[in-house]
């Protein structure tokens, strides 16, 4: 049954097709689209939790897929967020244009994608449906009418098929060395040598790359924030998770050197705080979050690489809701402009309180989900590693100080009820999740919301938010070409350091 | 956009034995080399063999824009359905059917039928920049 989870969507994105390909009713293909985004509800509830082979074939022939305590809370984090972002989808897109039936469905096969991801205990499988969710997400950035989307897109494109290409090398190299593609087999069958090493640090580093995490960003901010609206919740939101998911089953499955995760943590520490400084510099409100989206995933990193993956798990499906949720907001309040100080929230009452909500979840600060996925973040960490999440809670405090006190000023323009239906319906899903976890109010949050609007009154005296990065037109080939080379010499210092 | 007599007379000639080698790729690709895959590629070749030497506008209108949309969604659909379909026999994708090589020649032949609608779909599409006759 637990296939089902990504044929489901699948079955209907192709119904999709085929139903605006008849000319039926605008009402049925919405129909057939919001079932698809609810249909794995039901399986993820009747099979949890469980492990089988598709096909009812040998595990050592088969195909596993499972729903363990390591990829629910993946999965969990990615349902909520597609379900609100289906009903939001349903009323951002104009059904009188004859694209709109395919974006639908480009977002089911998103969604089937990333599904099948998720439930994978298996490599290829993971890849095929990594590459799902990647070309899917091509497309829809490539959708938007905003200028310089193509462009994002076709950078994106590139970057991200290399490391695919990478990945799916390292993985004939380790099918090569064990004769398995099955994650638990191929644990059982490892011999230590240099062959593994390799395809351990090329397939970790093109995942790094596909999750976005510095110095391999330079294709994220661009494409998030160019996208429209419900796409940018979800690549965000989900999106950068597969890879993320990726790397805790090649870190259970292979062996790795102290030295390699090391250098992998040291990674997130300075993804987390790179993205901070490169949000509190975004006069875009779009672009903004995506730089958080940087440092977020700097978080789940440095849960991976501290063979923390329930802790990494939890923050992933945190992260999934809230930045997600944000991306809703605060793309439905600057419809007509992102630039900030020019829109806000004076006079909506509920998009103030669910990017208020929002924003103290991303800082960590309690009883909001956040802050249960960075207390299992802090527990396991050791030394002066402990000190990246709360100064990194700080930042992020600091940055979306930041954001409130622009968008305080300013007026929302008139939107649907449904969009601020699931503004508020992620606000408070970060809300019950973080209660139903158990996150309990911390005496040390005020520490850091105080120590957050003191740094933020500081910065604005200095003048420093008031420093923007030179934002011109870049030659496309030439861009491409230098994160290659970026990519290329992380790759190799990657390579040798898991060999120590 | 036309080519010569002799190129549109071979191609005429040459496009239903490929439609025939393609159906039998898919009719025997459990026993003997070939499969879904191939036999869907050189169906998809028929018909662009065809576009290419009669040009796109004539073969539009015997073999519409529609249908192959309508043939690659449905068959994505069925493909779906027979893995949905084994589920009544213990899993997903079970072979429950009990002639030699089971499922695997509807598979075969529901993803020929995929792969012939896509390519056949994508030329079309390239074709709209390239030609506007």
């Amino acid at each position: 049954m637990i296939p089902l989870m990504a044929a489901l969507p699948l079955l209907t994105a192709f119904l999709v097709v085929f139903l605006d390909v008849l000319k039926v009713k605008r009402t049925a293909i919405k129909g057939v689209f919001l079932l698809g985004a609810l249909l794995p509800v039901p399986v993820v509830l009747l099979n949890w939790p469980g492990s089988e082979v598709v096909g009812g074939w040998a595990r050592e022939a088969g195909i596993e897929v499972a729903l363990t305590g390591t990829n629910l809370p993946f999965i969990a984090g990615e349902l909520v967020l597609f379900i609100f972002v289906a009903l939001y989808s349903l009323y951002y897109f104009d059904f009188r244009d004859k694209k709109t039936p395919k974006v639908l469905a480009l977002l089911l096969l998103l969604h089937a994608g990333l599904m099948g991801a998720f439930i994978a205990r298996d490599f290829f499988n993971f890849y095929i449906y990594m590459e799902i969710a990647s070309v899917s997400a091509f497309a829809l950035v490539a959708f938007s009418d905003e200028k310089g989307s193509k462009r994002a897109a076709f950078r994106y494109l590139m970057l991200s098929l290399l490391a695919s290409y990478l990945f799916v090398f390292a993985m004939g190299i380790i099918y090569m060395e064990t004769g398995y593609l099955n994650v638990e087999l191929i644990g059982k069958n490892t011999v230590p040598g240099r062959e593994l090493n390799t395809a351990l640090a090329l397939a970790f580093t093109s995942l790094l790359l596909k999750a976005g995490i510095f110095p391999l960003h330079s294709w994220l901010p661009d494409a998030h924030s160019s996208a429209p609206t419900p796409v940018s919740a979800v690549l965000s939101g989900a999106v950068v998770k597969a890879p993320a998911y990726g790397m805790i089953l090649l870190l259970s499955a292979l062996p790795s050197g102290e030295t390699f995760r090391a250098a992998a943590m040291g990674v997130a520490v300075a993804s987390i705080f790179f993205g901070i400084a490169g949000a509190l510099l975004q006069r875009d409100a779009k672009r903004l979050l995506a730089y958080h989206t940087i440092s977020q995933m700097g978080y789940v990193l440095l849960g991976v690489g501290s063979l923390n993956f329930t802790g990494a798990a939890y923050y992933a499906m945190a992260h999934s809701i809230f930045k997600g949720g944000l991306f809703l907001a605060v793309g439905s309040l600057g419809r007509e402009s992102r630039k900030l100080g020019e829109f806000g929230y004076s006079n909506a009452p509920v998009m103030a309180l669910s990017v208020l909500a929002l924003s103290l979840a991303i800082g960590g600060i309690g009883p909001l989900v956040g802050a249960y996925g960075k207390e299992l973040l802090y527990e396991s960490l050791s030394g002066p590693w402990k000190l990246a999440v709360p100064l990194g809670s700080i930042g992020t405090l600091t940055s979306f100080a930041k954001l409130n006190h622009h968008l305080k000023r300013g007026e929302a323009p008139g939107m649907p009820a449904a969009w601020k239906l699931s503004s508020l319906g992620l606000a408070l899903a970060a809300l019950l999740t973080g209660v139903y976890l158990g996150a309990g109010v911390n005496p040390r949050d005020v520490l850091y919301l105080s120590s957050a609007l003191l740094l933020f009154a500081l910065l604005k005296r200095l003048g420093v938010l008031g420093w923007s990065p030179r934002a011109g037109p870049r030659e496309i080939g030439r861009d491409v070409n230098v994160l290659t080379a970026v990519f290329v010499m992380v790759t190799i210092v990657m390579i040798l350091l898991q060999g120590v | 956009m036309k080519m010569s007599t002799v190129v549109r007379t071979t191609t005429k000639m040459v496009s239903p034995f490929l439609v025939t080698y393609a159906a039998y790729l898919m009719l025997y690709g459990h026993v003997s080399p070939g499969g879904g895959f191939q036999g869907g590629v050189i169906l998809a070749v028929a018909v662009i063999l065809l576009i290419t030497s009669h040009g796109y506008g004539k073969v539009r209108r015997r073999f519409h824009f529609n249908w192959a949309s309508l043939i690659e969604s449905s068959a994505g659909a069925l493909l779906v359905l027979l893995g949905i379909a084994g589920l009544a026999f213990g899993a997903f994708y079970s072979n429950f059917l009990p002639t030699e090589g089971g499922i695997i020649l509807p598979f075969n032949v529901i993803v020929g039928l995929e792969v012939g609608a896509a390519f056949t779909f994508v030329f079309y599409i390239l074709l709209r920049w390239v030609e506007s006759d």
